[in-house]
């Protein structure tokens, strides 16, 4: 008997401890919805909270979408405190009622059309939509300049884009193509482009693809341009971010606190915070750009593409995308997943 | 028997091709875990390896155990519990299974091995919609958990208590005037000791790599190691992935090979981990 | 014997696991894809057959699941019969790293396979180094890659399987055709065949049905290929249509449950035949 008894021992005397940190766990925590560490480096910002104030934000792999579905099969035991989105999402999910109202410290000097005005969300910071292009990985083709490049059978498997059914800045592309090639309110230009597109998909990503991207196994991603300045200055990666010459869609990002939420009393000074220099900075310093007005070294300024580049930039109405997401992603899901 | 057999050569042949080829990647993934080199492509977490700049470091390591050792625990903590609590459900089940003859226990016996055939994916579903006012509560985990291994355990323990003609035991007992209980203390589990031991490796790994229902329920709060690892394979560059999965090998292949000598490998095929 | 009816309460246990974590969940799938509490109609089951994507991700899971059940089955063949007649050198060792992508849950298999066979893979970037060219880059996206990685985690299921029914063939009917002078094809054919048919269909529904809900592979991997379990997943996490995805679990549950058990049956009328 000796060996199963020093084997439920060994069981026991596993679990003991754990269930106690289990308890432990449970305390000093933030739970945000869709805090992807390589997306606008929430990684680096989480980090440097618990730094400061030893509270934990655990990282979470949620796209915006994917939060919006969570938080709503949720809604009678909510799991999260707050959430982050791209704005149209998160838009969306204010009008389901998921969010509590929460005007965080320095809300009032947002610009009021990147904020509800009952609090419902708010901007945190912006990015815009560009290809991230990883120039060894393209093996000696030239880099594209525009969508209309991205549609050259030199491409062929070697574009990605996220998923618009669980990642809002995918929502955000599939959303705003259509407006930068003039389409109409039937949105049949922009699904005619990425129907030509489909036939240079690599995949339509349903997690971030930023390390694969990195590593050079993706060649060119449809993103935030944030995200690849990041992989080109601090990564050091062997990245070009390009603006297509067609324009490029403003995407405003967006923090929202959670109805009937776990931790209420540890949140509110995260949101707070999150608004504050430091976390802007942080933010700023992924290339993400800050919502607030906060002073950039020289260096970093310089590494920013310069304003010129976004003299196109489309910015989307919230309200008519919101209203329109469900209807986009399943026409997206019908038309060009499948 | 000095003829020369092609087929024979060629089953080889294939042999060592099929054991190259589980080999090879897992190779390249603990090379991956170990080397400060950008052979497969940068890491977005350098600094982390920084300490050094030697080739061999032990920087991913600590990186993974600073960001997923809570998911180790947590891990490891289901497994243990599994191991208990299935042991504890699935012996009196498989001693009432292996003993009596009636015929509606056979249905029920097929009906309690069902988890092993039918896909993961599709129970980690029923779970979360059946019982989705206790969404984000760790134990739930644990009961998808349980689902999977208890008919391990218990097709296990009935093989056996089949094997050794339990009945003949029993009534062996009997006559010396043992009760049931008696006899399930005295004669039956004693017998059991081996299968109880490869049921409980078994049970380890099987939770201890179990994905559909670890991730399908997980919250960021409570989220078991493989939903961890798939994380890491999605938000952190293939040195710290490598690192990641190695630590999931280092756990289960001494089970394995543990397995393999105790003789309990011909039950691992009922596995549904995939 | 006297198996006395007191002792039945000792399967209350079991019987609750299995009531609680597998019937009820999946009868509340079965419920929600027929109406709920609103109605009753078959309109989710009819979407799931006839709407063009649901159809095409059933199709190919059935048709992706059939092609790595049959060729795992041919490939693993020689080997298990090497290990059934303890032919191969440090057998013990060998079978153990067999064993090992078995526990491995699906999501490292999908991670090994695009780090072996993605577009800048260990694979092609050997074959460029040696042949100059970069040959499979990227195959870890297409059906071939899939077919591979899922091939991976069936190579213990399918020796192990084919190996203990091997185990079981008596020799002495393989001798005395030798015997009679029948040469090795004609033994393999003619005696061998026809007694391990079973083993080989059964060997199918193993790895069929580990296949067709195998989830964490097809996460990773599947990029451009619509199959049930990845359906699923995206109608949880993200706005799905409850009714159509409980009709596709159930729909997955009972396509394995009538392969494993027609398999069965057919082992049961053969058995009663010998």
């Amino acid at each position: 008997m000796n060996r199963i008894t020093a084997l439920r021992l060994f069981a026991i005397g596993l679990a003991a401890p754990f269930l106690c940190s289990l308890g432990k766990a449970a305390d000093k925590v933030v739970i945000q919805y869709d805090c992807i560490p390589n997306y606008a480096n929430w990684g680096g910002v989480t980090a440097e909270y618990t730094r400061e104030t030893g509270v934990r934000i655990p990282p979470d792999m949620k796209g915006s979408s994917a939060a919006m579905a969570a938080l709503e099969a949720e809604k009678a035991n909510p799991q999260a405190d707050c959430a982050y989105y791209s704005a149209a999402i998160g838009y969306q999910a204010s009008e389901k009622g998921l969010h509590q109202s929460y005007k965080p410290k320095g809300w009032e000097k947002i610009p009021s059309s990147l904020k509800d005005p009952g609090g419902l969300w708010w901007t945190v910071h912006t990015a815009y939509i560009g290809l991230i292009v990883n120039k060894s990985a393209l093996k000696g083709k030239p880099v594209p300049q525009s969508f209309a490049d991205l549609l050259k059978p030199d491409y062929k498997g070697m574009v990605v884009y996220d998923d618009p059914t669980i990642l809002g800045t995918g929502f955000t592309y599939v959303y705003g193509i259509n407006a930068i090639l003039k389409g109409g309110p039937d949105m049949n230009a922009g699904f005619a482009y990425l129907k030509k597109l489909d036939a240079n998909i690599l995949n339509y990503a349903k997690d971030t693809v930023y390390n694969d991207v990195l590593r050079g196994e993706i060649p060119i991603w449809i993103n935030a341009d944030g995200n690849g300045l990041k992989m080109k200055y601090v990564d050091k990666g062997d990245i070009e971010v390009v603006i297509p010459r067609e324009g490029t869609i403003a995407m405003p990002l967006v923090m929202a606190m959670v109805k009937n939420d776990p931790h209420p009393d540890a949140t509110k000074p995260y949101l707070d915070w999150l608004l504050s220099d430091t976390a802007q900075k942080i933010m700023a310093e992924s290339f993400f750009r800050p919502v607030m007005h906060v002073q950039l070294s020289a260096a970093l300024q310089k590494e920013f593409l310069p304003e010129s580049a976004y003299a196109k930039a489309v910015v989307l109405p919230l309200a008519e995308m919101a209203a329109n997401a469900d209807a986009v992603k399943e026409r997206w899901t019908n038309e060009i997943k499948h | 028997m000095t003829k020369f057999k092609p087929g024979l050569v060629t089953a080889h042949l294939l042999t060592w091709l099929l054991l190259i080829v589980v080999i090879a990647p897992l190779l390249v993934v603990i090379l991956g875990a170990f080397l400060n080199v950008s052979f497969l492509g940068l890491a977005s977490e350098q600094w982390a390896a920084r300490k050094g700049d030697g080739i061999f470091n032990h920087g991913w390591f600590a990186y993974v155990f600073h960001l997923y050792g809570s998911n180790i625990l947590f891990s490891l903590l289901l497994a243990g519990l599994s191991v208990v609590i299935g042991a504890a459900i699935s012996l009196p089940g498989a001693y009432i299974l292996a003993t009596c003859r009636w015929r509606g226990l056979r249905i029920f016996e097929e009906v309690v091995l069902l988890p092993l055939s039918i896909p993961g994916i599709a129970m980690s579903i029923g779970l979360i919609e059946a019982y989705i006012t206790f969404r984000g509560q760790w134990w739930l985990i644990l009961c998808g958990h349980i689902l999977y291994t208890v008919p391990l355990m218990t097709r296990v323990l009935t093989n056996s208590l089949r094997s050794f003609d339990i009945a003949r035991l029993e009534l062996v007992a009997q006559s010396l005037g043992a009760g049931w209980w008696h006899r399930f203390v005295f004669v039956v589990v004693p017998n059991l000791r081996h299968s109880l031991i490869v049921g409980s490796l078994l049970v380890f790994a099987v939770s201890w790599g179990e994905f559909n229902v670890s991730y399908l329920l997980n919250t960021p709060l409570h989220q078991t190691y493989p939903a961890a690892l798939y994380a890491t394979f999605t938000a952190n560059s293939f040195q710290v992935s490598s690192a990641a999965t190695t630590i999931f090998l280092a756990l289960i292949i001494p089970i394995l090979f543990a397995l393999q000598w105790l003789g309990g490998d011909e039950f691992t095929h009922v596995e549904q981990s995939a | 014997m006297s198996s006395g009816g007191p002792r039945l309460f000792l399967l209350l246990p079991l019987f609750a696991v299995i009531a609680a974590f597998l019937l009820y969940p999946l009868g509340f799938l079965f419920r929600q894809s027929i109406g709920g509490t609103s109605g009753f109609d078959f309109e989710s089951y009819k979407a799931l057959f006839c709407d063009s994507y649901a159809r095409a991700a059933l199709i190919h899971s059935l048709l992706l699941s059939s092609l790595v059940a049959v060729s795992s089955t041919l490939v693993c063949l020689p080997s298990a019969w090497l290990f059934a007649h303890n032919l191969f050198p440090a057998q013990r060792v060998v079978r153990a790293i067999f064993t090992l992508p078995m526990s491995f849950s699906g999501i490292i298999m999908g991670f090994l396979t695009v780090i072996m066979l993605g577009r800048i893979g260990v694979v092609p970037q050997l074959a460029q180094k040696l042949f100059g060219h970069d040959y499979l880059s990227g195959s870890a996206y297409r059906l071939h890659g899939l077919v591979i990685a899922y091939l991976y985690f069936e190579i213990p299921r399918a020796t192990l399987t084919l190996e203990s029914s091997f185990r079981k063939f008596d020799r002495r009917l393989s001798l005395a055709a030798r015997s009679l002078g029948a040469n090795g094809w004609q033994r393999f054919s003619y005696v061998l065949l026809p007694l391990i048919w079973l083993p080989l269909l059964s060997t199918f529904a193993v790895t069929f049905s580990a296949s067709l809900g195998s989830f964490g592979v097809a996460l990773i991997v599947a990029r451009r290929f619509s199959l049930l379990p990845l359906e699923i997943y995206q109608q949880i996490i993200g706005y799905g249509n409850p009714r159509l995805m409980s009709a596709m679990a159930i729909t997955l549950v009972t396509i394995a449950f009538l392969v494993n058990y027609s398999v069965r049956l057919a082992g049961d009328r053969q058995q009663r035949v010998i």
